[in-house]
């Protein structure tokens, strides 16, 4: 069993506030795609990642042996189309199965955007991504999955979007564990089955590693705050939303508060949001976070006290209402019909809770846009509030050590879309645990070298016997010998005593035996010569067992010593020492007594 | 990270008073509690661990959404980032940054030296510690208290005791000047209020007043008249344009605020009151008292509860009448992650941002970290129920 080594290294880029996930990892000789997303602040091919790391030309094919998506966000997805029918792969691609069902909704909607609204030519076509979803293959949570007869991967759930899942991937005794994020719920069950495989590497998103987070509550209270004043001075709320993302929490949030407060304004939840919603979360009702099930449990997911279906003609309403409208990004749809009617009014606010694609609507006024060019050249003056506030659920500094400290890796990775100095995180990481961690910047290989443990099953025969040997029990600063032999049997390792594993091989057990001939002159009788020869040892080597025995031989502890007569010379008399393999420590000792006693 | 906590649980009163009485909150979490919050730039602060063996020291950045005036509700950026990050070997109770530079110097709160700390610039994340300065007496109970102001090159004003006060050149050693008196009162408060007058402030409520340029002996104000024996001193300097604008503010462990001139330190004090400061720890290392920066009269108080307090000094007589808080910050106690009931969570440091007028930035023994900007109870009656922002 020799050194092995992991290589890891990310193809994503440097960026802004959303960078781009793509890792390569070659573990046992395997080599597996982490993520493959797009970086959304790019318009050209640098917003892909760079496959040349790979091969220089040609498919991918034939250098990976699979391609795991841990989320359904498009910064870890996003490439996934172009990279399986535009570069060329087609092996498994591996993800949950509510990443399955969402990552083509995203990646249709993005492509969308990106080709017919800004009209971009290098990009994927809707078939594209039809026929990359079809070499998905969709993992359970907690089910093994043989890749090959060496590669195996298991899902877990890691819970802070819905289908998100860390990957613990082995091959023989080395694993590797991959996640981008852990939210509170998952970390209380990650102690429970991570104890059983303390992964080689543990990989993990940083992005915000260097980051104390504000709490929730504040921006639950920023949010609350926000659409409060606005409905108090008489002014309407849009709020787009993906159906997805955190519509369901803000409109629990907002029913409690309404209530709480006794407020009379309408809320409103438009139709096509309320449908595919419940559709998604009926279907993948065990990877949403408690909250979510609670209240599936609790009520119908849209059956609010304060919260009605939306119906376009409510737009004209006068007065102060709020409205959840999709699409998230304010690039079509309902929530853009309504933003349009709503843009002139100071005294209304629009809060995006996400992030928004370049070339949307979305994307513009949170960059500051306050004219817009509409269909038909007409402009629309933004003169409503703008708020952006985010609810993203990355981990923090904090959050990562968490991490570590629950899953015990032997390494730690952190991969980052910043080229970001963080020195001092991988000290604090290296002190506090005891373990290497490493940053590799693109394109940078990272390599671990990792010591696989091999578990050896001991006979309870053996392990009795070495403790009736006696003495003190063996002390870990003074290991004792033991002997053993070791048998290698299906995958298996056992220790056995000698015994046993002769029986077990069915082989014969042989014995040992070395004789010595030394020459002595004597010219008295064997009987005599032998007596004397029993009489001198005794005096000279005192503590040895030292028997004369009735057959004629002298024995020294197990080595047979026996005197015969010289047939060559009269006065001359034979030595013969024999002593076993185990006796043959003694034998120096003898044969130096005995050549004493020549030159008697 | 995603909290899976009941709505239902966070909607409590507190909660939707703050939707009024705050214009902005963050609550932070940090790993250990800190007893340090220093500014080190216009947007960063330094916060230190106090646990008996290693420590960090973090400079960490604000969040880009409460400097963002104009266009605020595009920023949605709430938080912090860790810039900085060093070890140190023990505890970490003083510290301070040296204007002009990207120097601090800190203290353990045990021995009266010093050790001197590089912040690091844009190419490394990592704080060194570069060197240190002894103090004139090696033991100390309560450690050195530190003090800067911009010099060029750097100084450090230092000392545990009336009579071991000297002024350090930071690179080489050198001591420039040093406070004689024979009196070894501990001190508790030591500031600069111009490039060369400082004030010492004792334990006991004597303050000294230095020059550094002249060799006379320092002024020595005795305490304020004060009901109690044994009462320990406080004090907080406000700087004004001219050295003779300087008001100080003396608070006593029972809660009793003087307000004096600098001018007329020894004479007798303007104003005074008892503050409401609703004892709850015997702990009084971590009491701070503060002048706001930039709204007149405003002195803020930390450290006898969980509570931070401003106070308006204006309309204060020269009789000790109690006087109500104009704000309580209430957080800390009520978002405390706290999970020991026995020991209550009890406020460890707070600053006030030199420009904001109302913005604070407070830490507690649970290890939570308050920025927040709260609404003038007074102004916000007058102005109706007109929200601006």
């Amino acid at each position: 069993i020799g050194k092995i080594t992991g290589c890891v290294f990310p193809l994503q880029g440097a960026g802004q506030d959303v960078g781009r996930s793509c890792i390569l990892v070659s573990i046992g000789g395997k080599n597996i795609m982490l993520d493959c997303g797009m970086h959304m602040g790019y318009n050209d091919d640098r917003r892909f990642p760079d496959f040349s790391y790979i091969t220089q030309n040609g498919r991918l094919t034939d250098f990976l042996d699979c391609v795991i998506i841990s989320h359904f966000h498009l910064d870890h997805c996003g490439a996934l189309p172009y990279m399986s029918e535009m570069v060329g792969y087609d092996g498994p691609i591996y993800m949950t199965h509510p990443t399955k069902a969402i990552c083509p909704i995203l990646l249709e909607d993005f492509r969308k955007i990106t080709v017919d609204k800004k009209g971009e030519t290098n990009f994927f076509t809707s078939q594209m991504i039809k026929d990359c979803m079809k070499k998905v293959v969709p993992l359970n949570l907690h089910q093994t999955v043989q890749v090959d007869d060496e590669l195996e991967i298991k899902a877990y759930y890691a819970g802070h979007v819905l289908g998100a899942a860390m990957v613990h991937i082995k091959v023989g005794s080395e694993s590797v564990v991959y996640t981008v994020s852990v939210n509170k719920y998952a970390k209380s069950h990650i102690s429970a089955w991570i104890d059983k495989c303390r992964p080689d590497i543990l990989i993990s998103e940083s992005t915000y590693a260097t980051t104390i987070r504000d709490s929730k509550r504040c921006r639950e209270r920023d949010f609350l705050k926000k659409v409060h004043e606005t409905i108090e001075r008489g002014g309407k709320v849009l709020i787009p939303v993906f159906a997805l993302g955190r519509a369901q929490e803000l409109c629990i949030l907002l029913e409690t508060f309404w209530e709480r407060m006794n407020l009379k304004a309408p809320i409103y939840f438009s139709t096509g949001l309320t449908e595919k919603a419940n559709h998604y979360y009926k279907l993948f009702i065990t990877w949403t976070n408690q909250k979510i099930r609670k209240t599936f449990v609790q009520r119908n997911m849209f059956e609010f006290k304060h919260i009605k279906a939306f119906d376009r003609s409510y737009a004209d309403n006068p007065g102060p209402m709020v409205v959840f409208a999709t699409p998230g990004m304010l690039h079509a749809g309902q929530s853009l019909q309504i933003f349009k009617k709503w843009a002139g009014n100071e005294k209304n606010m629009v809060i995006m809770p996400g992030y928004c694609v370049q070339g949307t609507i979305g994307h513009k006024i949170l960059n500051g846009q306050r004219k817009l060019e509409m269909e038909g050249r007409a402009t629309l003056d933004v003169k409503l509030q703008v708020e952006y506030m985010s609810f993203s659920a990355h981990a923090d500094a904090k959050g990562i050590m968490q991490l570590i400290r629950m899953a015990e890796p032997r390494n730690m990775l952190l991969v980052h879309g910043e080229a970001v100095k963080m020195e001092f995180l991988k000290g604090k990481i290296e002190q506090e645990f005891s373990i290497d961690c490493y940053m590799p910047a693109n394109g940078e290989t990272a390599t671990v070298t990792t010591n696989p443990s091999v578990p050896v099953d001991i006979s309870l025969n053996l392990l009795k016997r070495e403790m009736a040997l006696g003495g003190p029990l063996p002390d870990p600063k003074k290991p004792r010998t033991m002997h053993g032999t070791l048998i290698m049997k299906e995958n298996s390792l056992k220790l056995v005593s000698s015994e046993q594993a002769l029986k077990e091989l069915g082989l014969n057990e042989h014995q040992l035996r070395f004789t010595c001939r030394v020459q002595l002159q004597d010219p008295h009788s064997d009987p005599d010569t032998l007596h004397r020869i029993y009489t001198h040892l005794k005096s000279v080597l005192k503590g040895y067992t030292i028997q004369h025995l009735p057959d004629g031989t002298v024995m020294v502890e197990s080595i047979v010593i026996k005197v015969s007569s010289s047939a060559e010379d009269t006065n001359a008399k034979v030595l013969l020492l024999s002593w076993s393999y185990q006796g043959g420590e003694y034998f120096f000792t003898a044969l130096c007594i005995v050549k004493r006693l020549m030159y008697q | 990270e995603m909290e899976a906590v009941e709505f239902d649980d966070i909607l409590d009163d507190w909660f939707i008073e703050s939707l009024k009485t705050y214009k902005d909150l963050h609550v932070y979490q940090l790993e250990h509690p800190t007893q340090v919050i220093e500014w080190t730039s216009e947007k960063t602060v330094c916060v230190t661990g106090y646990s008996l063996s290693k420590n960090e020291i973090l400079e960490l950045r604000l969040p880009l959404k409460l400097f963002a005036d104009e266009n605020k509700g595009l920023c949605a950026e709430r938080d912090f980032k860790v810039a900085h990050g060093g070890f140190t070997d023990g505890p970490v109770r003083r510290l301070r940054h040296i204007p002009g530079t990207r120097c601090v110097v800190t203290n353990d709160g045990l021995s009266s030296d010093l050790q001197v700390w590089d912040l690091g610039g844009d190419d490394s994340d990592v704080i060194r510690r570069t060197g240190s300065i002894a103090g004139r007496r090696n033991v100390s109970e309560r450690g050195s208290r530190i003090a800067a102001r911009l010099s060029s090159p750097p100084q450090v004003l230092h000392g545990a005791q009336s009579s071991d006060v000297q002024l350090t050149e930071l690179t080489s050693g050198r001591t420039l000047y040093k406070l004689e008196t024979d009196s070894t009162d501990p001190l508790s408060f030591l500031q600069f209020v111009s490039d060369t007058v400082f004030l010492a402030g004792c334990c006991n409520g004597s303050v000294y007043v230095t020059d550094t340029r002249t060799s006379a002996a320092p002024q020595l104000s005795p305490p304020p008249a004060s009901s109690g024996d044994s009462v320990l001193w406080w004090a907080d300097a406000s700087v004004g344009p001219h050295p003779s604008s300087c008001r100080v503010v003396r608070l006593s462990s029972s809660g009793q605020a003087v307000v004096s001139d600098l001018r007329s330190l020894g004479g007798g004090a303007v104003c005074q009151a008892q503050l409401d400061v609703q004892e709850r720890c015997c702990n009084l290392d971590h009491i701070r008292v503060s002048w706001a920066p930039t709204l007149d009269d405003c002195i803020s108080v930390s450290g006898f509860s969980g509570v931070v307090q401003i106070y308006n000094t204006c309309g204060w007589s020269m009789e000790l009448q109690e006087r109500q808080p104009l704000f309580q910050h209430r957080g800390h106690v009520v978002s405390s992650q706290q999970t020991d009931d026995s020991t209550p969570v009890f406020t460890t440091a707070h600053i006030w941002h030199p420009e904001r007028p109302r913005t604070l930035l407070s830490a507690a023994s649970d290890g939570s970290v308050h920025v927040w900007d709260w609404v003038d109870p007074e102004q916000s009656a007058a102005d109706g129920c007109w929200f601006l922002y």
